[in-house]
């Protein structure tokens, strides 16, 4: 076991390295980009608030709309996996997979430490800007209940990369998997409730949607952070990526040993 | 003295007309050019049909996301900062009408271009006889967008429908505004790419520009005065979509056309003097 956390140690330090090398694009991978994207949602609930002439919507106010829009941008950006699941595909497309196959660590765990590594890296910045917007604004976030919000983040970024390696293994059976990479993450950005609480949703689509393990991408650690969850329906989250670990964790496990078996070690 | 007059005025006059003739020669040379880029293009692309059909399926489901932010919206309110939700469908479908052509035609070129000056892909290119800047940008066309153009232009047919008294012919404002909304566009994203020849690295820049774009992919009315200010002039993002959806709507009138026709051929100058500022510093092996 501490030789496995070991290796992901190893993986983590290299991605933190990597990423360190170019200090503006992290910089902005962590903050400028995040707030732009808070400040391009913040205008819509503002619109939205002043044209309707409301106070509320489902039963919470405009404040939290807002607080839920700025810690949205920032857990979507920690939440997601396109840099790492590109890099793995394109590992396998291109044959340099071969250096990862010969080491004493499995795929699945070499590209997990480098992964967690840089969305530790990235988050441990990233996370002071809506800490201070919401406290210069003197919006209703629950500070208390942080660690246990990022925990559900954290367990769903091995859900994320789990997911990630059955896109890894489509690429030995199909040329140009990337841009099916693309149309799944865009379908995981509606579902996991970027762009609004999921709860707003009319219903049916609603209860469908917070009980898939995608809402735990956003919506879930969001929502109990700003009050709209309570603990229990946190703690959904953890047993609907469970069951989705398990589920998919299968299907990454029969991909990847078939794909392997067809691999002739010359690219896919 | 008045046959001097004549032979310098005849001479100055055929000067000109050879002029304009070989700047004319010199334009449909450029056109036939991205005529041929897109036979090239179309016949690279059929090579992976399962990819072409993914592409329109990707864009079909980004279509949808966009949709739903303002169809559950909708669902709590009858009017956003002065938008129904028949007039936001319109907007939309401008908004994915535009982005098709802007997807079709410069996407895939812009997006590789930080990428190619860092690695001092360029010199075949800067050797030629045409515009570095018109080949780089025209130089692979997606052919797999143009169903995503018909898919929009459904789209916005079907959302005009549902505008109660609608005149028809205000479409034709389109031929004007959407080629304008498009050319600002390509114009920044040329711009903001083109600082790799300034910076070693510019992958940042370039991300904080799909951020920028986010912010076209809303009516402008729904932002505070100064970022209306800014989106309609420094950074004249509403041309993607917002201005010309209004301009069609009849919520403004022909002299916001006029001032995106400035904007675009202002942009276009500017994107072109950074281009070839920057070229100056591009030292091939590695700018």
């Amino acid at each position: 076991m501490t030789t496995y956390l070991n290796k992901l140690w190893g993986g983590a330090r290299l991605a933190a390295l990597e990423q360190l090398t170019y200090r503006f694009n992290l910089f902005s991978d962590v903050a400028i980009q995040p707030l732009i994207v808070a400040a391009v949602e913040l205008t819509l609930w503002l619109a939205f608030f002043k044209s309707t002439g409301r106070s509320e919507l489902a039963g919470f106010s405009q404040e939290h709309y807002l607080a839920y829009a700025i810690w949205a941008a920032f857990v979507a950006r920690i939440s997601a996996n396109w840099m790492y699941e590109w890099n793995m595909i394109d590992s396998v497309e291109t044959g340099s997979v071969n250096a990862v196959l010969v080491r004493p660590i499995s795929f699945y765990s070499f590209w997990l430490g480098q992964f967690l590594g840089y969305k530790v890296l990235t988050s441990s910045f990233s996370l002071v800007v809506p800490l201070v917007v919401c406290w210069a604004m003197k919006l209703p976030v629950q500070l208390e209940r942080l660690p246990l919000a990022l925990l559900l983040v954290l367990f769903y970024l091995i859900f994320v990369h789990t997911i990630a390696v059955i896109m890894s293994s489509l690429a030995f059976f199909f040329n140009r998997v990337h841009h099916v990479t693309v149309a799944k993450n865009i379908t995981l950005w509606m579902l996991g409730g970027e762009f609004f609480p999921l709860d707003i949703l009319p219903e049916g689509i609603r209860e469908a949607m917070i009980a898939l393990p995608f809402s735990s991408a956003v919506f879930r650690p969001v929502g109990y952070l700003t009050g709209r969850l309570t603990t229990a329906q946190l703690g959904e989250g953890f047993l609907s990526i469970a069951i989705g670990q398990i589920v998919l964790g299968s299907v990454a496990f029969v991909l990847w040993r078939a794909g392997r078996r067809r691999y002739a070690g010359t690219g896919a | 003295m008045m046959k001097a007059f004549y032979s310098i005025t005849s001479t100055a006059t055929a000067t000109w007309n050879s002029r304009v003739a070989e700047q004319v020669r010199d334009l449909l040379k450029h056109i036939a050019l991205v005529g041929a880029f897109a036979r090239v293009s179309l016949m690279s692309e059929l090579e992976y049909r399962f990819n072409f059909a993914v592409r329109i399926f990707t864009d079909v489901i980004w279509y949808i996301a966009q949709l739903s932010v303002f169809e559950v919206l909708f669902q709590h309110t009858d009017s956003l900062s002065g938008w129904t939700l028949a007039s936001m469908r319109v907007f939309m479908g401008v908004l994915f009408l535009t982005d098709s052509i802007y997807m079709m035609l410069f996407s895939e070129n812009l997006d590789r271009l930080s990428d190619r000056i860092r690695r001092g892909d360029l010199d075949l290119l800067l050797v030629k006889p045409v515009s570095s800047q018109w080949m780089l940008s025209f130089q692979k066309i997606s052919v797999a967008y143009f169903g995503n153009f018909i898919i929009s232009a459904l789209w916005l047919g079907w959302s005009l429908t549902q505008v109660p008294d609608f005149q028809w012919w205000r479409l034709l404002w389109l031929l004007v505004c959407v080629p304008c909304g498009v050319i600002v566009v390509y114009a920044i994203r040329f711009s903001t790419a083109s600082t790799a020849l300034y910076f070693t690295k510019a992958d940042a820049i370039n991300y904080i520009w799909y951020q920028l774009y986010r912010l076209g992919t809303r009516p402008d009315t729904v932002y505070p005065k100064v970022l209306r200010y800014a989106v309609l002039s420094v950074l004249p993002i509403a041309f993607l979509a917002s201005v010309p959806a209004q301009v069609i709507l009849n919520r403004t009138g022909p002299e916001m056309v006029l001032w995106g026709i400035a904007l675009a051929s202002l942009m276009l100058a500017v994107s072109s003097w950074i281009w070839k500022t920057g070229l100056k510093r591009y030292a091939s092996a590695s700018s």
